[in-house]
């Protein structure tokens, strides 16, 4: 792979803020192309890489090149491939539409003002209304027609359904399904929800206490990953370090394993794994400086 | 980005902009009474005032008749905080509480050339619209600064190039207090105090300061009553008196208790003061700053606070630059 097949490349990326570190060691290298998640519970660093991602903030340590450019050296054609919605989507609240629709005019280099516009009504959002009076549903649309418009390489979204209730969380994934689904853009977003990505998600970065837990290509995890049943044992669990977790019952251990398609042991029955178990059993694992699990793309 | 500007910071500058312009309509009506007292204009008057009866006595009716603005004047020393805090506390704050410096700083305008233009433009508006009020301010001061000279304080602090250099170094401290608070109430409310503290550290230590001070010594005059005495030489009356008292002859300065001490002992000698005190040889000083000064002295303090501000908004562009925020 060359570099600009990467829509994004860190190299031990950290970021320490005045209380401490957000994220350290963030070795990443993420396809062009498909949809990636990152996924980790509140507090993980999920918002400072995004941030780090666009260019809102700087790395204390490492480097962050994003289609091929170091993002710390921003220029209007690099910031225009790359568009980004923040946490609670912010617009401003006192612009009417058509209003936020002229900032991103004025701000672009390649703002596609009837492809923003044709979003926008297809959502029957009325152009004359103030940001601040839409729902929190419809303001997430806006926000995301705005970046949708800028024709960017690479949208990163930050919480992007978070703060929405069930139906305008369904609608705004559709749109940027749709989105995704015309070609063109990568999409990384972040969420602390695990269900549902499986149908959504190509690549999947899991983020926790600020490090780097498990990273690659959904299907290739899925397949590496497989749950162990047998009688309960407190020995042989380190199958040449493939173990992820034990957990043991009255008379059973569950063990997760990665180990690809070794043939079992005796009296150990395998199961696949479903993703959100698989996300789970890696933030359960203690937060010891621990390089990250990496496959799928080689890094 | 100048639409942009203009559409975020409208509401601001349409406010500053009435208020200044309803107080400059209001100071250009009271101002054209005051200067009808003066038909051939107040400076060649106050020339007069000692021989042309007709001259004192238009002083005395601006005096009684305009004398209350002046005095409200006084207080308008807070027209350049309130401007150039009112447009710096949003710049970054507002973007950093609505957390929208995620939106601005994402586009295709680099962050440095979006601050840059924020910057120049609010800080133009700011220069721009106190270069107006103290315009008008001036104008409306003529017949009073006629009289009493430029160096009061209700003078000095609200003429020629001071006021701007103040409302920059508000816009500064508003704009630096905002990127750091985050907040745009308390940096407005941080920019407050600051004015206030620097203005009056500056205006009563440091502005003595500039330049050394003249000083007259002169014999105590023999003739006349004692408020005759007092009268102070045309030299230092439209400048500015820094300390005046008493000295004996061979020039060393007496404290207000000798000089108590002395009057004690003329009114007990039943002699006259003046007499009194010229048998003794004792002299009377002044040290003060000439008229003359007053544009070398706006030009430091104007410096002083520029400087500041440029520091201020130093700290600003380095904590956009360096992505601190």
């Amino acid at each position: 792979m060359t570099a600009t097949e990467f829509a994004l490349r860190t190299d031990g990326v950290g970021k320490r803020y005045r209380k401490g570190w957000a994220l350290r060691d963030c070795t990443l290298a993420l396809p062009a192309g498909g949809v990636i998640a990152l996924v980790g519970p509140n507090g993980a660093g999920k918002t400072t890489l995004l941030r780090l991602v666009v260019g809102l903030l700087a790395p204390s340590t490492g480097t962050v090149e994003v289609l091929g450019h170091d993002v710390t050296a921003s220029t209007p054609q690099t910031l225009s491939r790359v568009g980004f919605l923040a946490q609670d989507h912010p617009l401003y609240k006192r612009f009417t539409v058509a209003e936020m629709l002229r900032f991103g005019r004025a701000c672009n280099l390649r703002f596609d003002q009837g492809l923003a516009e044709r979003r926008l009504a297809k959502l029957g959002i009325p152009l004359d209304r103030r940001a601040g009076t839409l729902s929190g549903g419809q303001q997430a649309q806006v926000a995301l027609a705005l970046a949708l418009a800028k024709r960017p390489d690479l949208l990163v979204l930050d919480e992007p359904v978070a703060s929405l209730d069930p139906l305008a969380r369904h609608e705004f994934l559709q749109v940027l399904m749709g989105a995704v689904a015309e070609g063109g853009v990568t999409v990384l977003f972040s969420s602390h929800v695990v269900h549902e990505l499986e149908r959504v998600c190509d690549h999947l970065v899991v983020l926790n206490h600020g490090r780097v837990t498990l990273t690659g290509d959904i299907d290739t995890l899925l397949a590496e990953h497989r749950l162990l049943v047998g009688p309960r044992t407190a020995t042989d669990l380190d199958r040449a370090g493939a173990v992820v977790e034990a957990v043991h019952s009255d008379r059973h251990t569950t063990l997760l394993v990665r180990d690809g398609a070794i043939p079992t042991a005796p009296g150990w029955q395998a199961q696949p794994i479903a993703l959100e178990d698989l996300v789970l059993a890696y933030l359960r694992r203690p937060s010891e400086p621990r390089a990250a699990v990496t496959s799928g793309v080689a890094a | 980005m100048t639409w942009l500007i203009w559409r975020q910071h409208r509401t601001e500058v349409c406010v500053l902009g009435l208020l200044v312009g309803m107080f400059g309509i209001a100071l250009l009506v009271l101002g054209t009474g005051a200067h009808d007292l003066f038909p051939d204009g107040p400076a060649r008057c106050a020339g007069e005032a000692g021989i042309n009866e007709a001259c004192a006595a238009s002083f005395r009716r601006l005096d009684e008749e305009y004398g209350y603005v002046e005095n409200l004047l006084a207080a308008f020393y807070l027209v350049p905080v309130v401007i150039g805090a009112f447009l710096g506390a949003p710049l970054l704050a507002r973007e950093l509480e609505d957390g929208t410096w995620q939106l601005a700083w994402t586009q295709a305008v680099p962050r440095m050339r979006w601050l840059a233009a924020k910057l120049a433009a609010l800080a133009g508006v700011t220069v721009a619209l106190t270069g107006m009020f103290t315009a008008v301010l001036t104008w409306f001061r003529q017949p009073f600064d006629a009289w009493e000279g430029r160096f009061q304080y209700d003078a000095f602090d609200l003429e020629g190039l001071v006021p701007m250099a103040y409302a920059l170094f508000a816009f500064g401290v508003a704009t630096a207090a905002g990127a750091i608070l985050r907040r745009s109430l308390p940096a407005f409310g941080v920019a407050f105090g600051a004015f206030l503290a620097a203005r009056m550290s500056v205006a009563l230590l440091a502005r003595p300061a500039y330049a050394t001070p003249l000083t007259t010594m002169e014999p105590v005059p023999v003739g006349g009553s004692k408020d005759q005495a007092g009268h102070r030489p045309v030299s230092s009356f439209a400048g500015w008196m820094i300390e005046h008292g008493y000295a004996d002859a061979t020039g060393r300065r007496l404290s207000w208790t000798e000089y108590y001490e002395l009057e004690g002992a003329a009114n007990r000698a039943g002699t006259n003061l003046n007499q009194f005190l010229h048998a003794r040889g004792i002299q009377q000083f002044e040290v003060y700053h000439p008229a003359d000064r007053f544009w070398t002295f706006q030009l430091i303090e104007a410096a002083l606070f520029v400087a500041a501000a440029a520091v201020l908004i130093g700290v600003v562009v380095w904590r956009v630059r360096r992505r601190m925020i």
